[in-house]
């Protein structure tokens, strides 16, 4: 699910410029309903929002047809979409979104990490079902972590955390239940 | 009949490929373009962007396929929703088996063309379909 992040996160890293695709679109104000519909599906693929109408994506065969197909939805509730591909005009701005993307799935990452302290005071019970409902969480996010912050380990280890204490406290009532 | 597509074939175009195949034309054969400019005149465009059998309101091609021709076979529907979910993944329907797919998928586009990557998968799908088949009539999973 990282595999796209490899091209232009390393660019990014070593200054030669990566190829981002971008979507430029205008949808009608009235009804809101599409407006607001594809403002979630844009939050959900971790796009940069470049300005108004106007978002972008490290290129690769996935987010090339996320955006695509996102056009597609977008002219058929009225509006006017195009995708674009295109190499960022220096690597210091490159450099900036990739850091604002980072930054965002940062907070996403600390989000759950204290998800998992709260979690991790409740009861063997809560504190499993916490740790699948976080996991699917990470998953979300690693989905849309184009350049991942440190932050992403410790939300893993939080998380993995929640399981391996439940699985101590299991242990013992195991061997209680035994002959 | 020839049917064109996005080359760089994954998940929803390799379900797509096998249902037309399957249930709609079983002497079809296989175009992949890079543009949607390059779709031969006398071929059908599946899965494109501004084609009818493309993504719309919200499903995925195979499932646009499935209305269009009125495929109302359940056991397709099923499956629908897994070739949904490891196409889109945006929760839609609960298939916990997507996400393995769209590995499989995702690995075999690695290592195969598409034409290779049509014929490996097609077997996949019978055999997922035969899966949900047996599952619905036994309403459980089969063993």
């Amino acid at each position: 699910m990282t595999g796209p992040a490899v091209l232009p996160a390393g660019s990014a890293r070593s200054g030669s410029l990566g190829r981002w695709v971008l979507l430029a679109y205008r949808l009608p104000r009235e009804p809101s309903n599409p407006r607001v519909g594809v403002w979630r599906k844009l939050e959900r693929l971790g796009v940069a929002r470049l300005g108004d109408g106007l978002v972008a994506l490290p290129a690769d065969a996935r987010t090339r047809e996320q955006l695509d197909w996102l056009a597609e939805e977008i002219a058929e509730a009225g509006g006017v979409a195009t995708v674009w591909l295109a190499t960022p005009g220096s690597a210091a701005q490159e450099r900036a979104i990739a850091e604002a993307m980072r930054a965002a799935r940062a907070a996403e990452y600390r989000a759950v990490i204290e998800q998992a302290r709260v979690a991790a005071s409740g009861g063997a019970a809560e504190q499993t079902r916490a740790a699948r409902r976080l996991r699917d969480e990470l998953r979300r996010i690693a989905r849309r972590d184009f350049f991942p912050p440190a932050e992403r380990e410790a939300a893993r280890a939080a998380v993995d955390a929640l399981d391996a204490d439940t699985a101590a406290a299991a242990t013992p009532a195991v061997v209680e239940a035994g002959p | 009949m020839r049917w064109a597509t996005r080359a760089g074939v994954h998940i929803d175009r390799a379900a797509c490929a096998w249902l037309l195949r399957r249930f709609i034309d079983p002497e079809a054969s296989f175009v992949f373009v890079d543009d949607p400019a390059e779709v031969p005149a006398e071929a059908t465009a599946f899965d494109m962007r501004g084609v009818e059998l493309g993504h719309h309101g919200g499903d995925c091609s195979f499932e646009t396929i499935l209305g269009r021709y009125q495929l109302d076979d359940p056991v397709l529907w099923k499956l629908a929703e897994l070739v949904h979910e490891a196409d889109l993944d945006d929760e839609r329907f609960d298939a916990p088996e997507a996400r393995g797919l769209d590995v499989v998928l995702r690995g075999l586009s690695m290592t195969l063309d598409d034409q290779q990557v049509l014929e490996v998968s097609g077997p996949l799908f019978d055999g997922l379909y035969e899966y949900f088949r047996r599952g619905l009539l036994l309403g459980r999973e089969p063993a």
